[in-house]
């Protein structure tokens, strides 16, 4: 098992990379979802208005 | 052809027709296959006799420089098809695929020093493979910071032009791996003749991995593309109000 250490931390970087890609991937997406329903609805009160 | 040419074609094709399916199933697809790769490399891949244990991180190291190296194909793609169409579909390809070749180019440099380390006994050696995928990674890091997230036609011009130019880069690294007298290792996958270096089972569960990564890549295109047209939308939406207000 010698360099265990070295293909234990490899692994870890990749899935801590793209882990923290797709958490902040998904957040901004929900963010821009929200928004984007907001704007919509104050678009509609000013159209009806 | 050899029979491993033709699984390769498979594996590679596989992406492109799960594209079309519906996100959820694209991401259990993607899941599974990820779970079986790794279950592949730790539990059937033999270990290496030279290297040992360490040789494992070759298989999602080759797999991250192959799906890096395609990112960055299609960022070249969609930024000619922009500049030749001026279609903003293009240029959210284009600038999704950088960001994302920009994770994967990240994933190479920093696996790369960390199974060098244990083999040829230092962590980075400006030889020219390795300081060509630096320059790569600084090239659409650049790309990435010159077409930020607002939409200007300018910018998108300019960072098209930088999306085609820094492709360059790629087919050099190839040249540099095959040609160069470098501390990095001649390709072990299809070497000269059209044969490979690896064993069957090692063979296998690299063409395995590599799918996981491409089936990776294009969920993750897929949700990047999906935040760059919510942007565009949150633009226009807001344009539309200003102009309500305005009028």
């Amino acid at each position: 098992m010698k360099n265990f250490w070295y293909l234990f931390a490899a692994y870890s970087t990749i899935w801590t990379a793209l882990c923290v890609y797709m958490i902040r991937l998904s957040q901004k997406n929900k963010a821009l979802q929200g928004e984007l329903r907001d704007l919509r609805a104050q678009l509609e009160r000013v159209v009806t208005k | 052809m050899p029979k491993w040419w033709a699984l390769l074609l498979v594996v590679l094709a596989f992406p492109f027709i799960y594209l079309c399916m519906n996100r959820v199933f694209h991401a259990t697809v993607m899941y599974i296959t990820m779970n079986v790769a790794l279950m592949l490399v730790f539990l059937y891949a033999p270990t290496e006799k030279m290297q040992g244990i360490v040789q494992k991180i070759f298989y999602f190291h080759v797999s991250s420089a192959i799906t890096m190296f395609f990112a960055f194909f299609l960022v070249c793609v969609a930024s000619i098809m922009y500049l030749w169409k001026h279609s903003d579909w293009w240029d959210a390809i284009a600038f999704s695929a950088a960001e994302i070749g920009v994770v994967f180019c990240t994933l190479v440099l920093l696996t790369g020093p960390l199974w060098a380390r244990p083999i040829w006994g230092t962590w980075w050696s400006w030889d020219p493979t390795l300081t060509l995928t630096l320059v790569l990674w600084l090239i659409y890091v650049a790309y990435l910071m010159l077409r930020i997230e607002t939409y200007d036609p300018q910018r998108a011009r300019f960072a098209a032009i930088l999306g085609i130019i820094g492709f360059v880069d790629v087919p050099l690294i190839r040249w540099s791996v095959e040609k160069w007298r470098t501390l990095h290792p001649k390709p072990v996958l299809i070497q000269e003749g059209g044969t490979t270096g690896l064993t069957s089972a090692m063979l296998l569960t690299f063409v395995v991995c590599l799918g996981a990564f491409f089936l990776l890549f294009f969920y993750l295109l897929r949700e990047r593309i999906s935040v760059a047209q919510s942007r565009h939308t949150l633009e226009v939406l807001r344009h539309e109000i200003d102009e309500i207000y305005i009028g």
